[in-house]
């Protein structure tokens, strides 16, 4: 395929690229223009030739050179040397590119960052990043685009071919380009691929390496050895994969892309439970119920968390989901990872088998007996069968001493062994190290690098150690990493957005003649937060009008004043979403000097707010509200306890203590209308440890304690968020940023209800209706024998909730807006700017609303709004469950000092163990059978929630859901996974 | 695919501000109409063919005091990839052919030619972005080459915003992600005659888009003065003989 040339007047050639796209089982001639130009620069600092032909931006900037004058110096050869690397090395080795100790100055040929965004998309954004980033000297070359390095396409020859000459040209260009200006400098070509090294040779690129070649070249390539990754390294595992039986292969592209079509196959996200790492759930648009897989084979190699293709398994296979906990741990903890010898020839090992059986007889018992109940519970089964995207991502795990072999030493060569993750739904995986003695007993990180069709286990690589298990450090390093939280200090881009006089920065005294800012200097502000709170973000001030109205204000920290947007403080921000709060320490989503100092709403100093101004009657419905940017000074700033003690002293007449008696009495009358309306009161365990400030050793676990001062702040809180919410919906009706929470759909409540009719038949049934039915009969629900009851209820009932999420105002309808837990038709996020994404943008977008000044572009854009609320919906997300990992981590250290007897109820049943939830510490726990009594005379009743064995002193038991048990509760360490949880055993 | 890579290039190797290949001839089709032109900008290619001004069919279609100027629009089922039927009367085809119209009555001296018509048929034979730009130039040359008596010429250009970035001249894959902005300019001056904006684009941001389009059609221009005068001078040449 020859295409014609043709050179234009303006200096461009232009050629056409002519490909084939099949779609839909016809094909398509596709033909697009293709321009060569020679204007693109080398990028090197070292070149003399190419200043010349640089061409400006539409902003007027030239192209900056970031090739290094004194690269790297190879060891051996003692030349300085560039690198130009493929496509695979960037998809197998992207962490040793990022590597601080490796691969500086480096070419990507645009031909291999194209094939890395087609094959993974989140990959390409790191190479993105790190060409962005300058610091490890990163260019992309437009090989393509430039008239000396595009070849054409030669006849026959496949895509894959084309795109290797392709990059190989690169190489080849660059070391004669630069040779004409320095006669030094060496650049590499790098591949794993043998083929591709031989051509390479052959057409006289002399400097072609593999990785493990080129790693050997560098000075230190000691401790570069061992993160290499296995894929690359062709000899790896081989030995040990003839032993093992393979998982069926996945599908073709096209076999998915046609079943995908005509309906046979379907494709959903991965869900493995998190009590049986053997059964994962696919939910599919198509069943109301999700999609069983049962089992390694049908699960063939999917991750949690991965987009799976699946095809359906015959109806005589659909089962009920499982009753039966399994984890990995205890199936083949054993394993030894190179040998996969004589027992594991079969692909199931016994343990499985019997499971297996387990679920097959009572399938059959329940067909037999077939009553309607049993069947309505059946569910749809099925299996992989391919993998279109994949979840991996850093893992933090540590090393199974028992795959490490103890025998012999045999000095520095690497051994295989497995890394059990901290993520139980996970497998192991098979790494190979030199230094696997030296890692026992460490958290460390590893990555995932393949899980071929031949290996049992998924093969890896380590990145780094992040020292002992259990010491607080590595564990809360390791829960950052294992939630997605970047934790890393801010970048110098970044904090060189922030205001140079730094913190003695204050407000300019000519506010009023160069800004439209409002003086509400003489309000009477004051804030309210938790005790030693440094981040104030909000202050509240109250008056009566003239015409016996209240004025009330909320004043938010004017936060947008400093983050302007596109700015690397913006970008560095909206990509956290959120801070997050661990036990021991605060993960910032910007910069300390803002949230502690210049946005913080402090006492006695002016600062830059926003202000919501209502009018309200003595019912507190609003008159009249307005939004304006603001000049305050905070005349106190209380801490709840102090201001509920102020309030509550009759002796304390001044005008503050006034105005915050007129906070809480409005507040009181908001609180009453919105449970009218009915907005939940859903209980989750929330639970506070006291740190021990001496030793920063964790002391006790308390259950937060509320005030009224603390509804107080939260009332105006929603009050002025649904305010928010209304006007920039007004403003911006496609892409204001908002957030609902959809009600919780029938079937989540389903078995709660039928728990409660079957254990306490005298309750009744939760009602969904609406928000408000559902809050009336959880109000119902009270055992008057035991309080807690009630409590419980409702923390089941969470469970059963959706999530809130942010979205932009274009993606729903406006009857979907509707926050189901608050009960109001429309809400938003506005008053914590300083740790959350979604308050930013909206007080962005208040700003343009009310005629302050123009709203970015980005937030005009319903399909940048779009990545925006995907990206602090998911950063919410996994900061909530990085809070709740670090309280576990903190209880389980406090239990280890205090064994006891505690109180706990039942929330889950099973034909081999139960879930008991203990209050006091907010902990739960699984309870085995083998821990209650007597296995084999064990007796599961599925349709009444209960247990029925003997236990170790031949006592007769019957424990079902709901059940009040006593519990010893102690910490132990599994020595497998090296986590430390709460072991409870039943009295 | 980076519809605009950091590196300052576009998806088929352009930067911001460059044109595609352009290319026009006029009298094509000498011997069916009373002037014809065909241009390609980029893949696009379009013919045009105009007769008259001529005395219309039937008598209600004549307006004493000007010229009426229709305008019928043939887009061939192989001009994209996927080959579709089109209607004549589809929505979008309307309104592009009204849109033209209303330029052209203003560019063309109209009153020069009561009581007539002028009939111009448009063939688009392969599209891939700026199809109104390319329609409108290809009328131009088509009435150049008719004799009509024009104003200035009447060179259009399509512009996009990538982000911040204006792009001038877009193909179908910038087309379909950015909102597109068509103008037409008059000769060689900063006015317009044609301005269609699809979808929003940020008031703050337009000008910017304007300023390339203004330029772009400059440069179009001079392309299509050079194939007029090089066609007059093969005419004269042939006169002198
Ligand atoms: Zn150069």
């Amino acid at each position: 395929m020859i295409a014609k040339k043709q050179k234009l007047s303006s200096g461009l050639t232009v050629t056409s690229k002519v490909f084939v796209r099949s779609r839909n089982g016809g094909a398509t001639k596709i033909v697009r223009e293709h321009y060569l130009r020679n204007d693109i620069p080398c990028y090197s600092k070292l070149c003399h030739k190419c200043h010349t032909i640089l061409k400006p931006d539409s902003k007027g900037e030239l192209p900056r050179f970031i090739l290094s004058e004194s690269p790297t110096r190879l060891e051996k050869e003692g030349s300085i040397h560039y690198v130009v690397v493929d496509t695979n090395i960037i998809l197998h080795c992207i962490d040793l590119l990022e590597n601080v100790d490796c691969f500086y100055d480096v070419i990507i040929p645009q031909t291999v960052l194209e094939e890395v965004k087609n094959r993974s998309f989140p990959i390409y954004q790191r190479i993105r990043s790190l060409v962005k980033s300058d610091e490890k000297r990163f260019v992309v070359f437009h090989n393509e685009f430039s008239e000396s390095t595009f070849i054409a396409r030669a006849k026959n020859e496949s895509s894959n071919d084309y795109n290797d000459r392709s990059i190989r040209q690169v190489a080849k260009w660059y070391a004669e380009h630069l040779q004409e200006s320095n006669e030094d400098i060496k650049v590499l070509f790098i591949t794993n691929d043998k083929d591709n090294l031989q051509k390479a040779k052959t057409e006289g690129i002399v400097d072609a390496y593999n990785l493990t070649d080129y790693i050997e070249e560098l000075p230190n390539a000691d401790v570069l050895r061992d993160l290499i990754p296995q894929t690359s390294n062709n000899e790896s595992f081989s030995s040990s994969d003839a032993n093992e039986t393979s998982y069926p292969e996945y599908y073709s592209n096209s076999r998915v892309l046609g079943g995908l079509k005509n309906g046979t196959l379907y494709q959903g996200i991965l869900n493995i439970s998190s009590y049986n790492f053997l059964e994962g759930t696919v939910q599919v648009g198509a069943f109301k119920k999700p999609l069983l897989i049962l089992g390694t084979k049908n699960l063939n190699r999917g991750f949690n968390g991965d987009a799976v293709i699946v095809e359906l398994l015959p109806k005589d296979k659909w089962r009920e989901p499982s009753t039966t906990i399994i984890e990995e741990e205890v199936i083949g903890a054993d394993d030894n990872a190179d040998d996969d010898g004589d027992e594991e020839i079969e692909f199931i090992n016994d343990k499985e088998r019997r499971l297996l059986a387990q679920e097959a007889i009572k399938e059959t018992t329940a067909a037999t007996s077939s009553t309607d109940g049993a069947h309505s519970r059946l569910q749809p089964t099925a299996k992989v069968v391919g993998v279109s995207r994949r979840s991996w991502r850093y893992y933090v795990g540590q090393i199974a001493p028992t795959s490490v072999s103890k025998d012999h030493d045999t000095g520095n060569s690497a051994k295989s062994c497995f890394v059990i993750l901290m993520d139980k739904v996970l497998p192991k995986i098979r790494i190979r190290t030199r230094k696997a003695k030296e890692l026992l007993g460490q958290r460390i990180v590893v990555a995932v690098d393949s899980w071929p069709s031949t290996s049992k286990y998924p093969q890896g690589h380590f990145v780094r150690c992040l020292g002992e298990i259990e010491s607080a450090e590595a564990e809360t390093e390791a829960l950052l990493l294992e939630h997605d939280v970047e934790y890393r200090p801010f970048s110098k881009n970044v904090l060189d957005c922030l205001p140079k006089e730094g913190d003695s920065w204050v407000v300019p005294q000519d506010f009023e003649t160069t800004t439209k800012r409002k003086d509400l200097r003489d309000k009477l502000v004051c804030s309210i937060d938790p005790p030693g709170c440094v981040d104030i973000d909000d202050a509240l001030h109250a008056g009566i009008l003239p015409n016996g109205n209240y004025e009330v204000g909320v004043h938010i920290a004017d936060v947008t004043h400093f983050v302007k947007p596109n700015t690397a403080l913006d970008s560095e921000g909206a990509s956290r979403g959120t801070s997050v709060y661990l036990v021991d320490k605060r993960i910032d989503m910007l910069p300390m000097l803002l949230g502690t100092n210049l946005c913080s709403l402090k006492p006695y100093v002016e600062r830059f707010a926003f202000s919501v101004i209502w009018e309200l009657d003595e019912d507190a419905n609003i008159v009249n509200v307005q939004y304006m940017k603001s000049v305050i000074k905070s005349r106190e700033a209380f801490s709840y306890e102090k201001a509920q003690n102020r309030i509550d002293d009759p002796k304390q007449q001044d005008e503050l203590t006034q105005s915050m008696r007129v906070l809480l009495k409005l507040s009181k009358k908001l609180k009453q209308k919105r449970l009218d309306a009915g907005a939940l009161n859903l209980a989750s365990p929330e639970v506070k440890v006291h740190m021990d400030s001496e030793t920063s050793d964790p002391g006790e676990v308390e259950i937060k304690k509320l005030l009224e001062t603390n509804s107080l702040v939260e009332e105006f809180m929603l009050f002025a968020n649904i305010s928010v919410a209304r006007k920039i919906y007004d403003s911006y009706p496609q892409t204001a940023m908002l957030r609902r929470h959809a009600p919780p759909p029938a079937t989540n409540f389903e078995v709660l209800n039928n728990m409660l009719a079957v254990r306490k038949p005298s309750m009744p049934t939760i009602s969904l209706e609406s928000s408000k039915s559902l809050a009336d009969s959880l109000d119902r629900c009270n055992d008057p024998k035991d309080p807690y009851f009630n409590t419980l209820l409702r923390i089941m009932s969470t469970r059963c909730m959706m999530a809130a999420e942010y979205f932009p105002s274009g993606s729903y309808g406006y009857p979907e807006f509707r926050h189901y837990g608050l009960a109001v038709d429309i809400y938003t996020h506005f008053t914590s700017p300083i740790r959350r994404y979604c308050d930013v943008v909206a007080h962005r977008q208040l700003a343009g609303a009310i005629g302050y000044e123009m709203l970015d572009l980005s937030h005009r854009d319903k399909s940048k709004m779009e990545l925006i609320v995907k990206n602090i919906n998911k950063r919410h997300r996994n900061a909530q469950f990085a809070g709740r990992a670090s309280i576990e981590y903190y209880v389980g250290q406090v239990m280890r000092n205090n064994e006891s007897e505690q109180e706990g109820y039942v929330i889950k049943c099973f034909n081999n163990g139960i879930v008991v939830l203990v209050p006091k510490f907010g902990v739960e726990g699984l309870i085995k059978l083998e821990l209650l009594g007597d296995v084999n005379s064990a007796e599961y009743d599925e349709d009444k929630f209960e247990l029925k064995f003997k236990d170790f002193n031949n006592k007769e038991r019957v424990i079902g859901v709901f059940d009040k048990v006593k519990v010893d509760v102690k910490s132990i360490k599994d020595e497998v996974t090296g986590k430390r949880k709460a072991q409870l055993i039943l009295k | 695919m980076e519809l605009y890579s950091p590196e300052g290039l576009r998806i088929d190797g352009r930067r911001w501000n460059e044109l595609r290949k352009f290319e026009c001839r006029i009298n094509t089709h000498p011997n069916s109409s009373d002037g014809s032109s065909f241009i390609e900008q980029g893949n696009t290619k379009v013919i045009c063919m105009v007769q008259g001004p001529m005395e219309p069919v039937l008598r209600s279609q004549s307006n004493p005091n000007q010229a009426n100027i229709e305008i019928s629009i043939t887009i061939a089922n192989f001009s994209t990839t996927e080959r579709k039927k089109r209607l004549k009367n589809e929505k979008r085809l309307v309104e592009l052919k009204a849109t033209l119209e209303r330029t052209f009555e203003q560019s063309v001296m109209c009153k020069l030619y009561p009581r007539t018509v002028i009939q111009v048929n448009i063939h688009v034979l392969a599209q891939d972005g700026g199809l109104l730009a390319g329609i409108t130039n290809a009328i131009t040359l088509g009435l150049i080459d008719a004799g009509i008596a024009m104003y200035d010429y009447v060179s259009s250009i399509s512009a996009g915003l990538y982000d911040t970035t204006p792009l001038l001249d877009l193909n179908t894959l910038e087309e379909n992600d950015m909102s597109t902005l068509t103008i037409g300019v008059i000769g060689k001056s900063e006015k317009l005659a044609l301005l269609l904006l699809e979808d929003k684009m940020p008031l703050d941001r337009l000008e910017s888009v304007l300023a390339i389009g203004i330029a772009g059609g400059h440069r179009i221009r001079d392309l299509m003065d050079e194939e007029v005068r090089r066609h007059g001078n093969l005419r004269l040449s042939k006169v002198n003989v």
